[in-house]
């Protein structure tokens, strides 16, 4: 019995799986502890998908991922004050993101490389001021960072987040799986390797790239609103911060930047990082960006990559058919 | 004291020629550029005080053995010796230092620099700082529309006066090899030959040269000896007089 | 009715913030111009230079017991030789190997270093605001009505006297003109007999220099934070772009609009000012990336 998704190709059956026993976990009694780790992992796993989709895989090293997450929360914060129903203002915070991209997308996207990323950088910066200076909701700012705290957030609950953050994370497997296959990644593929010979080719360089933008600023516009239901609490200073961005670059740089399933390495890999760091307040950033300029300097293709890199040897050979073997026994072809 | 080393400088110029050792000796190098093979196989001698010429098509790889020798480029097989030491690995700079000086395709002019400031660069190296007034006057007695411009921007020379400054610029290197890619292209004739002219005088120097031209016939009036290169080989080798005789050559002469 | 001389207070500060923003400018452009790198983590190696004369002016009383703070000024004595060591080293040790390894990873790279900076200085020095207090920094010139801030001014005269000395070294020594040729056509230079590699390390060591001198300016002027960095990399790159790569008096022209936008955006408040400085940037990037007056 075949099972494939259309457009997922032959990741469909283990994505599903894995979807699937990660939303019944928590209800088959997993410890609470885990539940906070998944949350952080499927966080990072989406920024890290993203950002990979961009600069991996379409060619742009965008460093505006704070906007997108900032828009997400704040859309979803102030829906709240104006009656807007949670969940919708999570997809309402996807949407504004992806506005937001498609506009700031034009004045931009003929900037090279360089000129692009620092645009990008801006960006975020922008946002935090006209937060700072904008006061929509109209109320008492609270605390000393003039931010806001979600009306109603209460009612959800840990684990109800938690299911909202896998939807988003799932979200933005199913994103890069579709884009990879399609005619989409192809265009993207042959962008990243080389603008104008992509372009004398009759790839639409400037639509395929804007797809990909606004696309992936949806997805982490949801997330972004995930992540502050969860904090119920959002200011500027913070919410606008380079700290997810550097998050998502060092999980897609660990796990390997244009490897099928790089991010999903390095988003696990900066899960525990990020916990085991959290024993040591001040040093997390820290710690993150030395192992960024180490791996870049001595494993640059990460540690998907390495693996990679293995192909063709008997490691590779004999993990390959422990895979497939098991591969074939759920497909139900047994050899009795 | 002055006529003992003009002696000397004299006797070592005869020792060479009657040596027969090449000033530069390419033995089978394979070169790539990136994954892709340019040259196989090659190889190439020149004796010092020679004027050789390097013939063929864009494709053939010309540029990328000049690159080679220049040490832009390694060989992944082979070896390259001038006089007499192993260039094969060493870095661009060192390899100026050594005497070996190109004359890029496409000029090479820094733009924004003054037409005097380009020459005083070229005796960037050690070798030559110490000699840059003599070798300031030496490129003024050839190119005198040089020390006319003198100040002007590179970027404001036309394309023949461009041509002699980096030829100047060579010069100013006080080589003892130059190399020269495609002088000639997008040239009136008569400013090339006028350059050519100044290349015999350059040679009467002491200056060896080995020249990169698409242009047949006009390589091989200039030039003492030749090698055609065809997609990354060395095809045919020669006197002048010899190759004018090769079937091939008479075709590729009378422009086929 | 507009009152001229209420506007001459911000046009003046404007024009002699200008000479601070020139300075943290020429640092990225010089990089910029000869490696075609945008050193991310500038405006953070800025504000390290200036928690450096933080530590050296208030840091040796209180920790050490030495019977004296250095003037921040003075101590750029320490600071540009350790700003000039630190910048080779960064591209000798990091860069170079970076550009080695793919076109995207000296800006990751970069990246990197920024928050590795950032990081320590808040390990430091904490979050909390500072400024470098010497006894004259809060003297003015008074002329009419206009209060001019002696740092303002020392700032001003540094960035000229940079430009100039930069001016000169580009263009008369050997190393200076090496630094220039690689910008204008790095191959060419490189069959001069250039090394590039040295090149490149002394075009780095030169902007952190450079930046040092800028750092003390800027702590002077403005209170810093370890988190300031990115901000005045942004303003800096401002700078470069509306002055045009290449050109030192441009640089300082970029500096003088920059620091003009500031002030007459502080009219309306603070958040207002960066706002305005940001969207200045995005502007002119969107219209015309190469600059006024650039190659």
């Amino acid at each position: 019995m075949k099972l494939t998704i259309p457009g997922l190709g032959r990741w469909s059956v283990p994505l599903v799986v894995a979807i699937v026993v990660l939303a019944v976990l928590p209800q088959v009694g997993m410890p609470r502890a885990w539940i906070t780790y998944l949350f952080q992992f499927f966080m990072i796993l989406t920024v890290a998908n993203i950002w990979s989709l961009h600069a991996g895989r379409s060619g742009m090293i965008t460093l505006c991922l704070a906007g997108f997450i900032g828009l997400g929360g704040y859309t979803m914060t102030i829906g709240s004050y104006f009656g807007i129903p949670i969940p919708l203002g999570i997809v309402l915070g996807g949407v504004i993101a992806a506005v937001f991209a498609f506009l700031v997308f034009f004045p931009v996207y003929r900037l090279k490389g360089v000129y692009f990323a620092i645009a990008t950088l801006v960006l975020p910066q922008i946002l935090q001021y006209v937060f700072l200076i904008w006061d929509p909701v109209g109320i008492p700012l609270i605390g000393g960072g003039a931010g806001y705290t979600v009306i109603g957030g209460t009612l959800f609950s840990r684990i109800d987040v938690y299911w909202m953050a896998l939807a988003v994370a799932a979200l933005s497997m199913i994103v890069i799986l579709v884009v990879s296959k399609s005619k989409l990644g192809l265009g993207l593929a042959a962008i990243r390797d080389n603008d104008n010979a992509a372009a004398s080719s009759g790839v639409d360089v400037f639509r395929l790239k804007l797809y990909s933008f606004v696309i992936g600023a949806f997805v982490v516009g949801l997330a972004g609103g995930v992540l502050y239901l969860r904090s119920q609490y959002i200011q500027p200073i913070t919410a606008f911060s380079i700290g997810w961005q550097m998050t998502a670059i060092l999980a897609a740089v660990i796990g390997g930047l244009r490897i099928q399933g790089g991010p999903i390495v390095g988003a696990i890999i900066l899960t525990f990082l990020h916990f085991w760091l959290a024993g040591y307040p001040g040093y997390s950033m820290l710690i993150q960006g030395i192992i960024l300029v180490v791996i870049m300097l001595t494993v640059p293709q990460g540690i998907a990559g390495g693996i990679g890199r293995l192909r063709g040897t008997r490691v590779h050979r004999t993990a390959l058919q422990l895979a497939t073997g098991i591969a074939d026994r759920i497909r139900g072809k047994d050899n009795v | 004291m002055l006529t003992i080393s003009l002696l000397w400088t004299n006797m070592e110029k005869r020792a060479q020629e009657i040596s027969q050792e090449p000033l530069l000796k390419i033995s089978n190098i394979d070169v790539f550029q990136g994954t892709f093979q340019a040259l196989w196989d090659v190889s190439l001698e020149v004796k010092a005080g020679e004027i050789v010429g390097l013939i063929g098509a864009n494709t053939s790889g010309k540029s990328t053995l000049l690159d080679t020798i220049s040490g832009l480029l390694h060989p992944a097989k082979g070896k390259i010796e001038f006089d007499g030491q192993d260039i094969s690995t060493m870095e661009p700079f060192h390899i100026v230092e050594l005497g070996i000086t190109q004359v890029p395709e496409g000029r090479g002019i820094f733009p924004d620099m003054s037409v005097l400031d380009n020459l005083i660069l070229g005796s960037y190296s050690k070798r030559a700082r110490s000699r840059k007034k003599e070798n300031l006057e030496n490129v003024y007695q050839h190119f005198p529309i040089l020390e006319t411009r003198k100040k002007q921007m590179a970027k404001t020379l036309s394309g023949g006066e461009q041509q002699m400054l980096v030829l100047g610029r060579g010069l100013m290197a006080d080589p003892k090899l130059m190399l020269l890619d495609e002088m000639s292209l997008g040239l009136a004739p008569i400013i090339i030959t006028s350059l050519y002219k100044a290349l015999q005088e350059i040679r009467e120097r002491g200056i060896t040269i080995l020249f990169v031209e698409q242009n047949v016939r006009r390589s091989l009036q200039e030039a003492d000896r030749a090698y055609i290169l065809e997609v990354g080989r060395v095809t045919l080798s020669g006197t002048a007089e010899e190759l004018r005789e090769e079937e091939e050559v008479k075709k590729a002469y009378f422009g086929v | 009715m507009i009152d001229i001389s209420s506007l001459a207070g911000p046009l003046v500060n404007g024009i002699l913030w200008g000479g601070l923003f020139a300075l943290i400018g020429m640092g990225l452009s010089l990089v910029f111009g000869v490696m075609n790198l945008i050193n991310v983590a500038h405006g953070d190696l800025v504000i390290l230079a200036t928690y450096f004369a933080f530590f050296l002016s208030t840091g040796l009383f209180m920790r050490y017991n030495l019977p004296f703070d250095m003037d921040p000024i003075l101590s750029l004595v320490i600071i540009i030789p350790v700003m000039f060591g630190l910048g080779y080293a960064i591209q000798k040790f990091l860069m170079s190997r970076a550009f080695k390894v793919s076109a995207e990873a000296p800006l990751i790279i970069a990246f990197g270093i920024s928050l590795i900076i950032q990081n320590v200085a808040l390990r430091f020095w904490t979050p909390m605001s500072r400024s470098l207090t010497p006894p004259y920094v809060l003297d003015a010139f008074v002329i009419g009505p206009l209060r001019i801030r002696v740092v303002y001014v020392i700032a001003f005269v540094a960035a000229l006297i940079i430009v100039f000395l930069l001016r000169e070294f580009l263009r008369r020594t050997y190393l200076g003109r090496a630094i220039s040729a690689t910008a204008q056509n790095k191959s060419a230079a490189h069959l001069m007999g250039v090394n590039t590699g040295r090149v490149y390390a002394f075009a780095f060591a030169i902007s952190m220099a450079v930046a040092a001198v800028a750092g003390v300016c800027l702590g002077l002027i403005f209170s810093f934070t370890p988190e300031k960095g990115i901000q005045f990399l942004i303003i800096a790159f401002g700078v470069v772009i509306i002055g045009g790569l290449g050109s030192m008096v441009g640089t300082l022209l970029g500096g003088i609009i920059m620091g003009l936008v500031m002030t007459f955006g502080g009219l309306i408040d603070t958040n207002w000012q960066m706002l305005l400085v940001y969207l200045v940037v995005i502007v002119v990037l969107a219209a015309r990336p190469q600059g006024i007056l650039g190659r």
